[in-house]
C-alpha cells in the first residue's frame, strides 16, 4: 500500500507517496536521490546509512519512512554539500585522513556532529563510544578519532 | 636548504589528505549503487537453498506475470559460458546442478525492489538433493559426492611458472594442486636432531567491506555495452565481461566509480555479467546491488584451510627443514582468485626464514560451500598464523626465547630465500629488533600478560602493465587520467603526488581523473600491492615526458636548445638567463597551438623485484582467568620501508590493516553449518568497532630502495598478516594456553584453562 508523506528534508520540504514497507534509507535515495546516505548491512549495524531525524541520528535503514511524516530530516548533504566550503568536521575528516574509501564516511560525519553537540570537548574514549555505532573497515579507526578530536578543537575556538 | 628553494615544495613526503576526500565527506562521490539511468530496472537474483542438488525443473510463468516485471531469466535463456578471474567454472546463473547455498538460479529485472522480490517468491524450482561434502578433508575421500563431473572441461590461461609444479583437477574435487620443493626434504629431515609438527585450523572470514557488491548494466542503441561495477580492476573486467558476452572487447566499457573498500574482494565479476543478461533480456538498463546478507553468504570470502607444519631443527635452534602441507576449502567453485593457486600460501609458508631443505604442498578443494576468493595478502594471514606459532612452539620446546629464535634463523644480506628468492638490502633482523625494542620485549610483565611475536615478508607488486596520460590544460593545471581504480588506499592522492614532485606543481594543481576503459591507457588495476610501484611508474614517466616536452617549449620560446633549458622552482630558464614562469609558459603554449600538450607512460616490470619489505609485530595482551578473556593491549607493527610517498596514506594503510588483522584474530568467524553460513548479518559477523582498539605503535624503519617512483616501496598487505600469530604467541606467554585454531575466543581460553587447573 502506498501512503503519501510530507518530510522536510536538509530545510526543504517534500511530499513524496512511499510504500508503507519502504525504508526511509531507501525513500532518501531512491526518491530524493540523495546518495550521500550509504546503506552497508541494512540490518543497523554499520551505521553508513546514519542521517539526523529531528536533529538526532537514526540508522534510516531501520526506520519505515511513513513513520517520518511531518519530521524533520538532515543527510549528510545538509550539512554542507559544496567541497569548497566544509563544515569543520568535514574539514577535519579530509586534512587528517579519516577517510579511505569513503563509504562510511558520511555516516561517521554525522555521529561526529551529534556527538560535538551534546559534549564539545570529548576525551578519546567518547569519541570513541560516540562512533562506536558507525563501523569502518579501512581506517582502523585511529585517524578517524583525531580528526574528530581536530574538529572538536576547531569547532570550540571559533566559538 | 639551498635545494629545497631550487625545487620549489615538494609533493613526496608530504601528509596529504585524500585527493577524493572532499567528494567523499560531503557525500556527492558516486558508488556503483549510486548509478541511475533514465528506464533503470531492479535486477534480483534467486538463490540456491541447497547445498547440492540436481535442478529438475524451474517454472518461470507466474513470475513473468507480476505486474512491473520486464524480464525473468534462468541459466538454460543463456548461453553456455561460464565465468572467472583465471579458471572459469562458474555458471552466470546455475545450470542443471547447484553446489552451495546462495548459488544463483534464476534472475529477475523489475521496476521496482519489490516486484522484483514479489517475482522471485513466485518462481518455482523442483530440486533433486543430491549428497553434499563441506569439509575440504573430507572432500578428498574416495567415497566422497563428486562436486564437478567433468572439470577438464573449464579453461583457464596457461598456467604461469610460479609456485612450483601446479595443476587443475589433479584428482577428484581438488581444484587446484601446487608443490614447491628446494633443497633434499628427507636428507634435511635426517639431518636435523629435533622434529616438531603442528597442525592449525583457519575459519573462514569476509573482507567486510561496508559497501555491498553493486553493479549497473545498460545496453547503447549502437550495442555498445556500459557496466558500472564495484571492481578494482576495471580493465580485467573487461576483458572478462566481453568473454562471457561473446562480444570483443570494445564493445564492452567499465566506467569509473568509487569503490566502498576492496581488500582482495572486489575483483571479481559478482553479478555484472547477469546484470547485463538481464538488462538485454528486458531491453532496459538494469542495476543489480547486493545486500548483506548476500555478501555474507554467497560473496567471495577467505579460504579456510587446514595446514600442517614440520620442521626439523638442530639443538641449538637453527631450522634445516620444513615441510608444509597446507589444504584450503575453495567451496563450490575456483573462479574468485586471478592465479591457479593462493600465492601467499606457498609463499609465507617458507616465512622469511633461512631453510636449506623444503617442501610445501599447497591444495584447493572443492566443497558444497560459498566459493572462497582473494583477500588482503591471500593466503599469507592463514599461513603466517600456523608459521609464525609454529616457531613460538619450536622455540618453547627448544627451551629458547621467541625472539632469538627467529634472530637466529631470519634471511641475513646475501642469503637466498626458501623461495630461492635473491634481495638486496634485507632488513629482517633489524626490523624484528625495532619491533621488539618499541614494545619492551625484555621488560616485566604483570601477572596475566603476555607478549607474542609474528613475523611476515612481502614484496611490491611487479607484474601487469601500468598506463597513465598526463595533459596540461589551458588554466596551468595537470590532468591525470588514469585506468586505475582507487580502492579508498589513497592511490590517487599518490599519483598526484608523483605528478607534482616532477614538475615541481602544488598539489592542489594536479587532477586525477579516473578514465574509463575507453579513454585510459590500460592499467591493470588495484592488487597484488602493486598499484603505487607500477601505475606510480607510469605516471612518473608521463610526468617525465610531460616536463621535456615543457623544456622544448620554452627553447622554442626562447629560441635555444632544450638543452639550453633549465626547470628550476617552476621556471623555465635559459642559459642566457632569460626565466619565463610557467603561466607565462603555458599562456605563450596557448597562442602558438601547442595546447592541449599530453604526454603518457606505460610501464612493465622487468621481472620480480630485488628488495622486499618485512614487517614485524610484538602484540602484548592481558588474559582474564576468570573469564577467558584476552584485552590486546599494545600492537607495536615495525615496517621495513621505502621512500614513504604520503606519511598519512602510508600510516592509514597500516592501522587500518592492523585492526583487520585484530579482528581475524579476535572475533570474525563466517560460521557455516551444513553448508550454510549462519553468521548472515553484521550483527553476528562482528568486525573490530572503534572501541576494540588496542594502543597501536608504529616503528618505520626507513631507506630509499624501492622499486616504485621514487624509491617507494609498499605497504598495503603487510600490517594485516601477522596479528592472530603475535596475538596467539602472547596468550601462551600470558597463560600457557596455545590456540592453533582461529579466532581466539574467551570461550576456548577459558576451556583450556580449566583443562589445565585440571591435570595440574
Amino acid at each position: 500500500m502506498r501512503v503519501p508523506i510530507e518530510v522536510t528534508v536538509n530545510g526543504k520540504a517534500h511530499r513524496v507517496e512511499v510504500d508503507t514497507r519502504t525504508v526511509l534509507a531507501d525513500m532518501i535515495r531512491d526518491q530524493l536521490r540523495l546518495t550521500g546516505t550509504h546503506v552497508g548491512c541494512g540490518t543497523g549495524s554499520c551505521g553508513a546509512c546514519t542521517v539526523m531525524l529531528n536533529g538526532r541520528t537514526v540508522k534510516s535503514c531501520c526506520i519505515l519512512a511513513p513513520d517520518v511524516d511531518g519530521q524533520e530530516i538532515m543527510t549528510i548533504e545538509g550539512l554542507a554539500d559544496d567541497p569548497r566550503h566544509l563544515h569543520p568536521i568535514q574539514e577535519a575528516f579530509v586534512v587528517n585522513h579519516g577517510l579511505q574509501c569513503g563509504y562510511c564516511t558520511p555516516g561517521m560525519v554525522l555521529s561526529a556532529l551529534q556527538l560535538l553537540n551534546e559534549n564539545p570537548h570529548p576525551a578519546e574514549a567518547e569519541i570513541r563510544r560516540g562512533i562506536a555505532g558507525n563501523l569502518c573497515r579501512c581506517t582502523g579507526y585511529q585517524f578517524i578519532v583525531k580528526s574528530i578530536e581536530a574538529a572538536a578543537a576547531k569547532m570550540a575556538s571559533k566559538k | 636548504m639551498e635545494k629545497a628553494v631550487m625545487e620549489g615544495p615538494r609533493s613526496i613526503g608530504q601528509s596529504a589528505g585524500h585527493v577524493e576526500g572532499p567528494a567523499k565527506v560531503t557525500g556527492r562521490a558516486r558508488y556503483s549503487a549510486d548509478i541511475t539511468l533514465p528506464g533503470m530496472l531492479w535486477g534480483r537474483a534467486l538463490r540456491s537453498s541447497f547445498p547440492h542438488a540436481r535442478i529438475v525443473s524451474i517454472d518461470l510463468s507466474a513470475a513473468r506475470r507480476v505486474p512491473g516485471v520486464h524480464a525473468v531469466i534462468s541459466g538454460a535463456d543463456l548461453p553456455e559460458v561460464r565465468i572467472g578471474r583465471f579458471l572459469r567454472d562458474i555458471p552466470v546463473l546455475a545450470r542443471d546442478r547447484v553446489r552451495f547455498i546462495g548459488e544463483k538460479v534464476v534472475a529477475v529485472a523489475a521496476e521496482t525492489p519489490d516486484a522484483a522480490d514479489e517475482a522471485l517468491s513466485l518462481v518455482d524450482v523442483e530440486y533433486e538433493e543430491l549428497p553434499a561434502v563441506f569439509d575440504p578433508i573430507e572432500a578428498m575421500a574416495p567415497d566422497a559426492p563428486l562436486i564437478h563431473e567433468h572439470p577438464e572441461r573449464y579453461e583457464h590461461p596457461p598456467i604461469p611458472p610460479i609456485g612450483g609444479e601446479s595443476r587443475y583437477h589433479p584428482f577428484a574435487n581438488v581444484c587446484s594442486q601446487s608443490i614447491y620443493r628446494r633443497g633434499d626434504l628427507a636428507q634435511g629431515m635426517a639431518t636435523a636432531e629435533r622434529i616438531f609438527e603442528h597442525t592449525f585450523v583457519v575459519p573462514p572470514v569476509h573482507q567486510g567491506y561496508i559497501e555491498p557488491h553493486a553493479c549497473a548494466a545498460a545496453i547503447g542503441p549502437d550495442g555498445k555495452i556500459d557496466i558500472w561495477i564495484s571492481n578494482k580492476t576495471p580493465f580485467i573486467a573487461r576483458r572478462q565481461l566481453a568473454a562471457a558476452f561473446g562480444v570483443p572487447e570494445e564493445r564492452v566499457r567499465v566506467n569509473p566509480t568509487s569503490i566502498g573498500g576492496d581488500f582482495g574482494g572486489k575483483g571479481s565479476l559478482m553479478d555484472s555479467a547477469l546484470c547485463y543478461f538481464l538488462a538485454r533480456a528486458s531491453r532496459r538498463p538494469v542495476r543489480m546491488v547486493m545486500n548483506y546478507t548476500e555478501e555474507l553468504t554467497a560473496g567471495n570470502p577467505r579460504h579456510s584451510g587446514v595446514i600442517s607444519l614440520r620442521t626439523g631443527v638442530t639443538r641449538d635452534g637453527t631450522i634445516i627443514a620444513h615441510q608444509a602441507k597446507l589444504i584450503f576449502n575453495c567451496g563450490a567453485y575456483g573462479a574468485f582468485i586471478p592465479l591457479h593457486f593462493l600465492h601467499g600460501s606457498v609463499h609465507s609458508a617458507a616465512g622469511p626464514y633461512r631453510i636449506p631443505h623444503i617442501e610445501i604442498e599447497s591444495l584447493r578443494v572443492y566443497t558444497n560451500t560459498v566459493p572462497r576468493g582473494h583477500f588482503r595478502s591471500p593466503g599469507a594471514p592463514q599461513t603466517t598464523f600456523a608459521v609464525e606459532s609454529h616457531m613460538d612452539m619450536i622455540a618453547g620446546e627448544l627451551g629458547m626465547d621467541p625472539l632469538e629464535f627467529r634472530l637466529r634463523n631470519v634471511l641475513v644480506e646475501g642469503d637466498e630465500s626458501a623461495m630461492g628468492e635473491r634481495f638486496h638490502h634485507i632488513r629482517c633482523g633489524e626490523t624484528l629488533t625495532a619491533a621488539a625494542d618499541a614494545a619492551k620485549w625484555n621488560s616485566p610483565k604483570p601477572p596475566n600478560v603476555g607478549r607474542g611475536i609474528g613475523i611476515y615478508e612481502r614484496a611490491p607488486g611487479a607484474f601487469g602493465t601500468s598506463g597513465a596520460t598526463l595533459s596540461l590544460d589551458r588554466d596551468g593545471k595537470l590532468i591525470l587520467i588514469t585506468g586505475a581504480a582507487d580502492t579508498g588506499t589513497g592511490s590517487f592522492t599518490v599519483l598526484a603526488q608523483v605528478v607534482a614532485e616532477e614538475l615541481q606543481a602544488p598539489l592542489a594543481d594536479v587532477i586525477v581523473c579516473q578514465g574509463d576503459t575507453d579513454t585510459a591507457e590500460w592499467e591493470e588495476g588495484a592488487g597484488g600491492s602493486r598499484l603505487t610501484h607500477m601505475a606510480g611508474r607510469a605516471t612518473l614517466i608521463a610526468a617525465s615526458e610531460m616536463k621535456r616536452a615543457l623544456i622544448e617549449l620554452a627553447a622554442r620560446h626562447f629560441n635555444c636548445t632544450s638543452e639550453q633549458v633549465q626547470m628550476r622552482a617552476r621556471r623555465f630558464i635559459a642559459s642566457d638567463g632569460r626565466e619565463l614562469d610557467w603561466k607565462s609558459l603555458v599562456a605563450w603554449a596557448a597562442e602558438h597551438e601547442a595546447l592541449p600538450l599530453t604526454r603518457s607512460g606505460s610501464y612493465v616490470a622487468a621481472g620480480h623485484p630485488d628488495v622486499t619489505c618485512y614487517v614485524a609485530q610484538v602484540a602484548e595482551v592481558e588474559v582474564d582467568r576468570e573469564t577467558g578473556q584476552v584485552r590486546v593491549r599494545r600492537m607495536v607493527s615495525a615496517h621495513d620501508v621505502g621512500t614513504v610517498i604520503n606519511p598519512l596514506t602510508h600510516q592509514g594503510q597500516i592501522e587500518g590493516g592492523l585492526v583487520q588483522g585484530l579482528g581475524q584474530a579476535m572475533s570474525e568467524h563466517l560460521l557455516l553449518r551444513d553448508g550454510a553460513v549462519t553468521t548472515a548479518h553484521l550483527g553476528d559477523y562482528k568486525l573490530p568497532t572503534a572501541m576494540d582498539i588496542p594502543e597501536l605503535t608504529t616503528v618505520l624503519v626507513e631507506s630509499q630502495t624501492g622499486p616504485g617512483p621514487f624509491a617507494g616501496k609498499s605497504i598495503g598487505e603487510l600490517s594485516n598478516v601477522p596479528p592472530p600469530a603475535a596475538i596467539a604467541n602472547a596468550v601462551f606467554d600470558a597463560v600457557g594456553v596455545r590456540l592453533t585454531d582461529l579466532p581466539i575466543t574467551a570461550e576456548k581460553i577459558y576451556t583450556a584453562l580449566r583443562a589445565m587447573e585440571k591435570r595440574n
